[in-house]
């Protein structure tokens, strides 16, 4: 059978894309890269791209990107409402996540997409249901003959009691289910628990016996499921392709290096599999191919796999899970291998076959492959441990990882060591204070985030690999390799470079445990070249500009220079050309925005003809797709390897405003790098200098006083006894945090001494090298943030934005709007000219972000850093005005009135609000505060402020306007909407289902609300706009496309 | 350390780590698949050829006899760029040498560039880049080994799966694969394996159901005995063919075959099938390609990539065959009914034979 593909274009079709929304833990920026991918495709193909997305700060939410833009809530209503104003003739479900499938799966079930014609396209949904529930899972596994584990429930009957059970009944019930399964051990999992609580890896009888007595007590459907035990078996994923002439490809294999019975997610994984011989390799694929025809997917698809050695050739195999979608592992597949899976899977959903899709990488060949590579590909995700002391990072089978870095080598330790310097972790650990048995228990025996470090410690203290391995379960290879990183790094201490940096060292981290000058060092060890990222290992030509570097073997030494150390590089080093350094891995303070900004500067330069090459690790990215720039370096973030790119490019600049601190941060050692080497190329706009005075306290505050800006009063302290005195001196309460954080780390309000001495001994530990800064803390104060771009002689204001809490909440945890509400002409004109002063004084070229603090009518500035900041994308997108673009233009010498650049102020209200990641962290404290804790934003815009706010409430799917309210807090109104009660014991009442919403600050109230996904408020601010929202929201939602919201050309504060 | 160097066709010598002693010489080739190394290694199609791998890391899981193609260890010298202890002892064992710490990408891009070219390699710990470029000039290109079958055939016929219900099959064998004689014995049949230059008479004896040629390696035009084969029984019996087996056919029906720059080897060739419209992942290991197929047989299956012809169905005659490796091993498992379909060929030639024995 041959589908007739004439009709496999996308001419005159209108094909509705829904996003994932939010970045959350889970579901991060992969999504992103994914649509932004397909939406290129499907309009490469003819078609009209009608997108909707909550998430203002993506890529695929930019105007050009589609034909029709909607930043809305995605909600069934919304999309309704867009379906029935853009008559689309298709939608694609697959792309847009867990979010974008459960949506399209909504709009099915409520009959919209039958009412208006709207074709599912792609994979059908009869095969997500068939995923998603494990029994139909179970059985159509079954039929095909692909081995689940095994698996069968113990429960009560009708009537029954565990207390009347005898010991022999509940003895004979367990052994049925344990022979069922295969034996012991076996997993044990009480159904309907809260946080799946009491299930685990049982290995004796008796206590499973106990296990299963307690779970069927506990247990709401009085069940206790049990299943076949895999833990400690290897974890596979295979990435599928199929099209609808069942033509079916694998993209790639993913081997993950942490044992089975830890998420994916938050596991170190490594492409291509290491461990598993051709057969069992083989025997997966097929299974993989068997399970995607069985299911019908057409597009990109997951399977899981465990995997042992059991003594046969192959060894022994189970089938897991199947993801019938495009995922983070598929990002991260496509970046390992270079096949484009969103791209084709677009393609695909058109109806296009494979054999027909051009390889974009070759230009020779087509989709029709298996990419073949010739390197090693090694993840590791990044965790927010520095955010929440309160959360315990043991890795489960839950994520608690907001992002990731991929690394690309030719030896797995140079993968593995390229990709933990990209993760920008050091573990918070003083190894030395850390007894063996300590080191054992908490730090190899359990999985966390440091264990990686802890295994390279315990190699240092002499244990064997017998040993660690014993103690991780992690495979011997693996195992044995991270012996050797740690027997480099003993060596390089002897004096001994090479291995070291073979091994994946920096030779700056090299000089730095020898003792030794950078100089000495270079002069020895092999120099590094740039290879090709071709999907094919060599075999054909490579069209496309991916690179990453690898060190030259023992043979060779001292840096390359010239062709040697461009390798395969095919630029041309006489054309100009500038590097953009991206943000690494998603982080909390660190999010997709920082991406955006990099993908515009990237496109602002090749607008102006210039050569743009990009410098990034994070494989969730846009900035990491191999068409966005004319050269990706997948790489560490280090002056080291930033230098190494100029130099083989010949790059004539460097932009290290737009990745946020990661890219910031590199700026001064960059800067000293690049005059070692002599190297023609310098840090393009605002200089280093500046950068850097914005940050150093001290300096920053003489320059206001110089200006005549007001700042809060406040200094910095390099003891208790010096910031005990500051803080009398400037009276409580004040705002104390450590100098150079990131996102509010371990930033606080204290309101007296007790307050701050426990601040200082818990969580800072001033020190001389490590001062802390105590300042005013402006109650009730109304807070501004500002985006500008200057070109040294003007300043373009993109926009002001006012924030919904006050002070004590960091700003990027607060929902603000654009334009503001509540300021008067004349301090918003104050705000103009505050904000057109820094940025001559900081001599900006560039963006600049002033975060401000109105009280009383004064002004005062809080920080100011000229750089990218995380509003920029939802300042575009308020204003139309792209700011990260008019800023790399200036940074490359434009200036705003040849670029015609003009302020824009909309007339419709939008609202940033942000998404929290409280539910995905068991024990943490869910009240906003100075930390920040937020993991990505949604917009919401209407005509004026409370439909906007209830928009975003709807996008952040904590709207909720009827039912039984808690209302803790001092905001009235809440009582015309819901029924206010009140309860003895509040959590109590929650988790019984009596509460629908909570407005409180008490912890204990709020993490029951987390627990059981109750909308709920923890500030007076959030509680007033909520009531606010309330009242305007009429019930009709009106859905409008980003470019048809009206706006006028006019000057921030100059009306 | 052990010295090890690399001189390549034209003379630029490259420095690696020795990891298994000795001097060689042969056809330096590479293969891309990252898995199958132990298949790969024991694969005669080797034979005569140097071997990179161009996956870096080789001899992750060990080294296991059951998963041999073969007894021996085929290429002549092996190079990658790093080798496990596993792997490298064995080399050592069989006296294969190895070469790793190599940069096997520009290996491979050279032989992508400038093609499948000679080479020498010298590994001890008193060599020098001398003893490798005496190699290299001792070297042989491949269709000047006039009689390498001689190196990987059975001497003797041998028969497999002796009264097994199904088909018997004559197979030739010009260097076979073990999983070939597997996949085969796997589905009932009766496996007679002969050698590289049997006689007709020696196929008569057997009186197969199906005349099957196998892979093997070097140039097609060097097995004229089997050539002699296909002719001879062609118009009888039904042939079968796999990768040199598929040349040895069109050359045998007045088809041509030709060298290419470095052939396809590895475990990703797409393969189109032109009726089905469906593109299947095969197993290739072939330096040499038919070129035209003849008046007697029309090409089923291409190449994606390249076009080549992947798949040849006769005419007028019962024969298929194909260029890539349907036993997989190392490989996928996509196209193994490839057995099945051969088998049905024959038996539906031995029924129809039945009637007429009566």
């Amino acid at each position: 059978m041959s589908t007739d593909t004439d009709d496999a274009t996308g001419d005159g079709r209108k094909i509705l894309l829904i996003g994932s929304g939010p970045i959350q833990i889970g579901q991060a920026a992969e999504f992103d890269y994914s649509g932004a991918q397909a939406c290129r495709a499907l309009r490469e193909e003819g078609a009209e791209v009608v997108l909707v997305n909550s998430n203002p700060a993506t890529i695929m939410t930019d105007p050009e990107m589609a034909d029709q833009v909607y930043i809305e809530p995605i909600t069934t209503d919304a999309i309704a409402e867009i379906i029935r104003e853009e008559n689309p003739d298709g939608v694609i479900a697959g792309l847009g996540g867990q979010t974008g499938l459960n949506v399209t799966a909504e709009l099915a079930e409520e009959g919209v997409l039958e009412e208006h014609d709207v074709d599912i396209m792609g994979t059908p949904l009869d095969t997500i249901y068939a995923t998603e529930d494990r029994d139909l899972f179970r059985q159509r596994m079954e039929k095909i003959g692909q081995p689940v584990p095994g698996s069968t429930t113990i429960s009560l009957e009708e009537g029954e009691s565990v207390s009347e059970l005898t010991e022999e009944d509940l003895t004979e019930r367990v052994q049925e289910a344990v022979d069922e399964v295969g034996g012991l051990p076996v997993i044990a999992r009480t159904t309907y628990t809260l946080g799946g609580s009491g299930s685990g890896v049982v290995h004796e009888f008796d206590e499973l016996v106990e296990r299963v007595r307690k779970g069927l007590r506990l247990s709401r459907n009085s069940e206790v499921l049990i299943t076949e035990s895999i833990a400690g078996w290897v974890e596979y994923e295979y990435e599928v392709m199929r099209d609808a002439d069942d033509s079916c490809i694998i993209i790639c294999n993913m081997e993950n290096i942490d044992p089975m019975g830890i998420h994916t997610g938050e596991s170190t994984v490594v492409t291509p599999s290491q461990i598993v011989p051709d057969e069992g390799h083989q025997e997966m694929r097929t299974a993989a191919l068997d399970v995607i025809r069985e299911l019908g997917i057409q597009g990109g698809c997951n399977i899981q796999f465990a995997w042992r050695d059991d003594g046969t050739p192959g060894g022994e195999y189970r089938v897991v899970e199947v993801n019938p979608r495009v995922s983070r592992s598929s990002a991260l597949a496509s970046k390992a291998t270079g096949y484009p899976i969103a791209r084709v899977t677009a393609k695909v959903a058109l109806g296009k076959r494979l054999h027909e899709i051009e390889n974009e990488i070759t230009g020779e060949t087509t989709a029709a492959f298996e990419p073949a590579i010739d390197y090693v590909v090694t993840k590791v995700p990044r965790w927010p441990k520095d955010k929440f002391d309160d959360v315990d990072f043991e890795l489960t089978t839950a994520m608690k990882s907001t992002g990731e870095a991929m690394a690309i080598g030719r030896s797995f330790e140079e993968s593995l060591l390229k990709a933990l310097r990209s993760s920008e972790y050091e573990p918070d650990v003083d190894w030395a204070d850390v007894s063996d048995e300590e080191l054992e228990e908490q730090y190899l025996a359990r999985p966390s985030p440091d264990r990686p470090y802890a295994m390279f410690e315990a190699f240092e203290r002499g244990y064997t690999v017998d040993e660690v391995v014993e103690l991780t379960g992690i495979f011997e290879w693996y195992t044995e390799r991270y012996a050797r990183i740690a027997e480099s790094t003993r060596a390089a201490q002897e004096g001994d470079f090479t291995e070291a940096a073979v091994a994946g060292r920096t030779n700056a981290a090299i000089a730095s445990v020898a003792g030794a000058d950078v100089d000495t060092v270079e002069q020895q060890v092999p120099g590094r070249s740039y290879k090709q990222v071709d999907t094919c290992a060599g075999e054909f030509e490579a069209e496309t500009p991916y690179y990453y570097s690898a060190r030259k073997n023992e043979f060779e030494s001292g840096p390359l220079e010239g062709q040697a150390a461009a390798g395969e590089l095919e630029v041309d080093p006489d054309v100009e050309s500038v590097i953009v350094v991206g943000g690494g891995p998603i982080r909390i303070g660190q999010g997709v925005e920082f991406d955006y900004c990099s993908v515009h500067a990237v496109r602002a330069l090749r607008e102006l003809g210039i050569d743009a090459h990009v410098v990034n690790n994070n494989p969730e990215t846009v900035s990491t797709d191999y068409d966005t720039s004319d050269g990706l370096f997948f790489e560490p973030i280090t002056a080291e390897e930033v230098a190494d790119v100029a130099e083989a490019t010949g790059a004539d600049g460097v932009m290290v405003q737009f990745g946020g601190q990661t890219s910031v941060n590199i700026g001064e050692p960059l800067e000293a790098e690049l005059e070692r080497r002599d190297l023609d190329c310098e840090i393009m706009g605002t200089s280093v200098e500046a950068m850097d005075l914005a940050e150093d306290r001290d300096r920053f505050n003489a320059l206001m006083d110089e200006l005549g800006i007001a700042q809060p009063e406040g200094g910095t302290a390099f003891s208790k006894e010096e910031a005990l005195q500051l803080a009398h001196e400037i009276g409580y309460p004040v705002l104390v945090r450590p100098s150079y954080v990131l996102g509010g780390r371990a930033m606080d309000v204290v309101y007296d001494d007790d307050d701050l001495e426990t601040y200082i001994e818990e969580a800072v530990r001033v020190s001389p090298e490590k001062p802390i800064l105590v300042d005013d803390f402006l109650e009730d104060a109304v807070e501004l943030d500002v985006d500008a771009v200057s070109d040294g002689r003007s300043t373009l204001i993109g926009g002001i934005m006012e924030h919904v809490e006050s002070a004590g909440v960091h700003s990027g945890d607060s929902a603000c709007m654009i334009p503001p509400r509540s300021l008067e002409a004349d301090t918003l004109a104050r705000v103009r000219e505050v904000t057109e002063d820094i940025a001559e004084a900081l001599e900006t070229r560039g963006l600049l972000n002033v975060q401000l603090a109105v009280r009383d009518g004064e002004v005062y500035v809080l920080e100011a850093n000229p750089r990218s900041s995380r509003t920029v994308p939802f300042v575009s997108k308020a204003t139309g005005v792209p700011i990260a673009k008019l800023a790399a233009k200036v940074m490359a010498g434009e200036t705003l009135s040849t670029l015609e650049a003009e302020e824009q102020i909309p007339e419709h209200t939008s609202i940033k609000e942000v998404v929290l990641p409280f539910d995905r962290l068991p024990g943490s404290d869910p009240r906003l505060g100075p930390e920040m804790k937020s993991t990505g934003e949604v917009m919401g815009t209407a005509e004026e402020f409370g439909t906007a706010y209830w928009k975003a409430q709807q996008a952040a799917h904590n709207a909720v306007s009827e039912g039984t309210a808690v209302v803790d807090l001092d905001v009235d109104g809440f009582e015309d909407h819901f029924d206010v009660e009140t309860f003895d014991d509040v959590p109590g009442a929650i988790r019984e289902g009596k509460v629908d919403f909570v407005v409180s600050r008490d912890r204990d109230t709020l993490e029951m609300a987390v627990e059981e996904e109750i909308p709920y408020l923890s500030t007076e601010a959030a509680a007033e706009a909520y009531v606010e929202a309330l009242r305007s929201f009429d019930g009709e939602l009106e859905v409008d496309c980003v470019s048809e919201r009206p706006k006028r050309g006019a000057q921030w504060g100059d009306e | 350390m052990t010295e090890a160097y690399v001189a390549l066709e034209g003379g630029h010598v490259i420095e690696g780590r020795g990891r298994a002693p000795g001097t060689a010489r042969g056809e330096l080739v590479f293969t891309t698949a990252y898995t199958g190394y132990e298949e790969s290694l024991t694969d005669p199609s080797y034979e005569e050829q140097v071997l990179t791998f161009s996956y870096p890391l080789i001899g992750n899981y060990g080294v296991r006899e059951e998963r041999f193609e073969d007894d021996r260890v085929h290429p002549r010298a092996v190079l990658a760029k790093e080798l496990t202890e596993d792997v490298a002892d064995w080399l050592a064992e069989e006296g294969v040498p190895a070469v790793d710490h190599l940069d096997t990408r520009d290996v491979v891009t050279d032989i992508r560039d400038e093609g499948a070219m000679k080479c020498g390699i010298a590994v001890g710990d008193d060599v020098t880049e001398k003893d490798a470029l005496e190699q290299l000039e001792q070297c042989k290109g491949m269709s000047e080994h006039t009689d390498i079958g001689s190196q990987v055939s059975v001497d003797e016929p041998v028969v497999r799966g002796e009264g097994n219900d199904g088909e018997t099959v004559a197979l030739v064998d010009c260097g076979a694969k073990g999983s070939i004689v597997d996949s085969l014995l796997a589905r009932d049949a009766e496996v007679h394996v002969l050698p590289y230059d049997a006689t007709p008479a020696d196929v008569e004896a057997v009186d197969p159901d199906v005349l099957f040629i196998s892979n093997g390696p070097g140039d097609p035009a060097n097995y004229g005995a089997a050539i002699d084969l296909v002719q001879e029984f062609v118009a009888e019996t039904p042939v079968a063919g796999i990768c040199l087996g598929q040349q040895i056919v069109a050359e045998a029906l007045g088809g041509t075959t030709e060298k290419m720059d470095f052939g396809h080897r590895g475990v990703n060739q797409p393969v189109l099938d032109l009726e089905s419209g469906q593109v299947v992942m095969t197993t290739q290991n072939h330096g040499y390609t038919v070129d035209e197929p003849g008046d007697h047989l029309e090409v089923t299956q291409i190449n994606v990539n390249d076009d080549t012809p992947e798949g040849l169905d006769g005419i007028d005659h019962d024969i298929i065959t194909r260029q890539y490796h349907p036993e997989a091993n190392p490989g996928p498992e996509d196209t193994l009914d490839f057995f099945d379909d051969v088998l049905a060929m024959a038996d539906e030639r031995a029924q129809r034979a039945v009637p007429a024995d009566d």
